[in-house]
């Protein structure tokens, strides 16, 4: 083996023996002390905790405002979701020969690089049923007829926050498929404008599946975001009013430091960490195993 | 060359085992901690009784050393400290001695920075609790009731657990229902002595100021925070039993919430009064920070919070000379006893995780002598829980005691051990619940209901008596 091979052998031996021994102590540790600590009744501070099996977990599926909590999270999924069509759209259009483009990317990122705290202050006074703008704004256009109690109607205000989720998550996955839409080399695209294809079918047949990894990872970023939001209701509405703005990971927190029992929100903590991946094994066989299961033949 | 790969190899796995070995040695570690902690304990005690009999030598100890974390959350605290040169002043006397004062934004924060780094054997020297956090963190506190500071101060001895004084209260805490003067006088209200009083005149003042105003509210209070309202559903039970210690008094009983009960009747009370609409139109949406400005602005014509309270309605308008106090009436006739809350707050303690605690403790007696606390307690608006250094209230504050001469005064103590583990088992919130009563469909009896059920079952399961 010559000195070169020797060098490249270590390089590579030392760079897969770092990260995983990296990922051991920081993740996959703290993975199995997580799953340990869920059958425990550990209260957080006591150095003493016992082992009470399943005990945790029954706990858990019996709670039902841990279950409205996690109901609120799936607004916060579906309508993400839903979302990411206008978000692929949007991006396309961006990528495409449009006015002040650049301005407009700088737009639509800006909200996810401010700070989730800040942003969910500012919407919290936005949406303020006194002195709030986002009245002002609607009594300005004669539209008093549509104010409601945005922050404390249990009837919308998931929609409300998911709405702020909305606006700061956007622009982050628009950026996303604008880098995975800008990576499609250009030849592919005019070989197809040249045998005739119109902007639908460029879209369809060839920057569709072209992103289908960034798609994939965008709609993984979906469920994961969706199951753990947590800034934003926790500083809009505190997860209120009652537990109706709850979600799975406010209610772990509270279960944690408020009502000291982190036995059961490590539980919890494990339950979202299987979910994330049970969800999206569902989502890809709906999406890859049906919906683009004729494009695959 | 070979050899240099399982040089780094074993540099790694020595890495690997480094992070393995802080993550499982912590149960033995406890374990130690806890023993050392009693030694400790004991240590101190027997230290402090020599304090006692003589302080002005500690007083003058330049034997001490190190360097002691002194974690707050209060910022009115901190400010002072600030402007004040704590750490030099107290260098003056104890000159080997570094303080590194270490500011967490809230209380709330504060308990879970606490819960954590007690659980990592890594308190700060001193730290502060409340009463209900007093027996949360019993293990980690000294006794300090040999400490000149402990013998000056009233409360302090009144919230000794299993004989210890864990905490020396720095203020004792009032609670107000602070009110506009000039509002009361235009709506034609009489400051209220009773309850029924106090609901009638909440209600001609939202119905007087509301009609022409829809953003008006009677009475302040940002339920979007959930916490506001505590003067109502933390300090009412106590207040309708006359018994500080309500909390501990359920704790050993099955159906506390029951029709009849104390806690059951003050409930009722605050429910009626929560939705007769004095609260404004969206109480549900507007924070603590919100409503007190509002309330600043005479937006709102009561507002009840504890004496800290002044301090920041002072910081939202220039003009208080039509702002009055009275203590919440929570009696159903005149002929009842007036009972007014009182408890210690900020209760400064020496962890059992600090190495200097000689210095800590010498701290906390520096810090309630002459060469400190006055000046700090007459900057703010609280009042003095130090016997040798007792302090005239702020002539806003005292006029709730000039309208209530006849006040009976229960001592609130925030729940021991075994409420604390029903509260836990149960997820009752009191707080929450208030903030819940204002939502629709909201059933106070089926709440109270399954808070019995939970109750008797959780009582079981802990096999409390």
């Amino acid at each position: 083996m010559t000195k070169l091979n020797k060098k490249r052998r270590q390089f590579i031996i030392m760079s897969l023996i770092i990260p995983m021994l990296l990922l051991i102590a920081f993740v996959v540790f703290p993975a199995i002390d997580l799953f340990r600590m869920s059958l425990t009744n550990w209260d957080g501070y006591s150095p003493e905790k016992d082992f009470i099996g399943i005990e945790n977990y029954i706990t858990m599926i019996q709670n039902k405002d841990l279950w409205m909590s996690l109901k609120n999270n799936a607004v916060y999924f579906f309508i993400h979701l839903f979302m990411i069509v206008g978000e692929l759209a949007f991006a396309v259009l961006l990528t495409g020969k449009l006015k002040a483009a650049k301005f407009y990317k700088i737009m639509v990122f800006m909200p996810y690089i401010i700070n989730g705290v800040a942003i969910s202050y500012a919407f919290s006074y936005f949406f303020s049923p006194i002195n709030g703008a986002f009245d002002a704004i609607l009594s300005t256009v004669h539209l008093e007829s549509l104010i409601r109690n945005w922050l404390s109607d249990p009837k919308i205000v998931n929609y409300v926050l998911a709405f702020v989720s909305l606006w700061r998550f956007s622009g982050y996955h628009i950026i996303l498929f604008m880098a995975a839409l800008q990576s499609i080399p250009q030849d592919v695209l005019e070989a197809a404008e040249v045998d005739g294809a119109n902007t639908w079918q460029l879209f369809k047949y060839i920057q569709i599946p072209a992103i289908m990894l960034m798609v994939d990872f965008v709609l993984f970023d979906n469920i994961r975001g969706a199951l753990q939001v947590f800034d934003i209701p926790f500083v809009m509405t505190a997860g209120g009013p009652g537990y109706a703005s709850s979600t799975f990971t406010l209610y772990t927190i509270k279960t944690a430091f408020t009502f000291s029992n982190f036995g059961l929100a490590s539980t919890m903590a494990v339950a979202i960490m299987a979910m994330i991946v049970l969800i999206y094994v569902v989502q890809n066989y709906l999406i890859h195993g049906l919906v683009l299961k004729d494009r695959r033949k | 060359m070979k050899r240099r790969l399982l040089a780094s190899i074993l540099t790694c796995a020595l890495t690997a085992s480094i992070f393995m070995g802080c993550g499982s040695s912590n149960k033995g570690t406890e374990a130690n901690s806890e023993t050392t902690a009693a030694e400790q304990s004991t240590q101190e005690s027997e230290e402090s009784t020599e304090k006692e009999e003589a302080p002005v030598q500690a007083a003058s100890n330049e034997d001490l050393s190190g360097t002691l974390t002194f974690a707050i959350w209060d910022n009115n605290l901190n400010d002072f400290i600030e402007e004040n040169d704590m750490v030099g002043k107290f260098q003056e006397q104890y000159p080997n001695v570094e303080i590194e004062v270490e500011k967490i934004k809230d209380d709330s924060e504060y308990w879970n920075a606490m819960k954590m780094r007690a659980s990592a054997n890594q308190l700060p020297d001193i730290m502060f609790n409340k009463p209900f956090t007093l027996s949360r963190f019993k293990d980690y506190l000294i006794d300090l009731s040999g400490t000149t500071a402990c013998a000056n101060n009233e409360l302090a001895s009144g919230y000794a657990l299993d004989g210890k004084v864990l905490g020396i209260p720095m203020t004792s805490g009032y609670e107000y229902v602070f009110y506009w003067k000039d509002m009361f006088e235009e709506a034609g209200v009489e400051v209220p002595t009773t309850w029924p009083e106090f609901e009638a005149a909440a209600k001609t003042l939202q119905d007087y100021f509301g009609k022409d105003n829809p953003d008006f509210m009677a009475i302040a209070c940002g339920l979007k925070d959930e916490w506001p309202d505590y003067p109502y559903m933390e300090f009412m039970p106590a207040l309708e039993s006359a018994n500080g210690q309500n909390w501990n008094t359920m704790a050993g009983q099955d159906a506390p919430f029951a029709e009849g009960t104390d806690i059951n009747k003050a409930y009722k009370k605050v429910y009626e009064l929560f939705t007769s609409g004095v609260l404004g139109k969206d109480p549900l949406g507007l924070g603590n920070d919100q409503v007190t400005s509002l309330f600043a602005a005479k937006n709102a014509a009561i507002i009840a919070l504890g004496d800290w309270g002044l301090q920041n309605i002072q910081g939202g308008t220039d003009d208080i000379s039509q702002l009055g106090t009275f203590y919440l009436p929570t009696r159903n006739s005149e002929s009842d006893p007036y009972n007014v809350i009182v408890q210690g707050d900020s209760f400064m303690g020496v962890t059992t995780h600090s190495k200097n605690q000689d210095a800590a403790i010498a701290f906390v007696e520096w810090f309630y002598s002459d060469a400190w606390y006055p000046d700090y307690i007459n900057y703010v608006s609280s009042a003095s829980s130090m016997v040798n250094f007792p302090k005239e209230k702020d002539p806003v504050l005292a006029e709730s005691d000039t309208l209530c001469p006849d006040k009976v005064l229960v001592m609130y103590d925030g729940g021991g051990d075994d409420f604390t583990a029903i509260q836990n088992e149960t997820t009752f919130d009191y707080k929450k619940l208030g903030a819940q009563m204002m939502t629709e469909g909201f059933d106070l009896d089926a709440a109270l209901e399954e808070l019995n059920t939970k109750w008797a079952e959780a009582r079981t399961k802990l096999g409390i008596q």
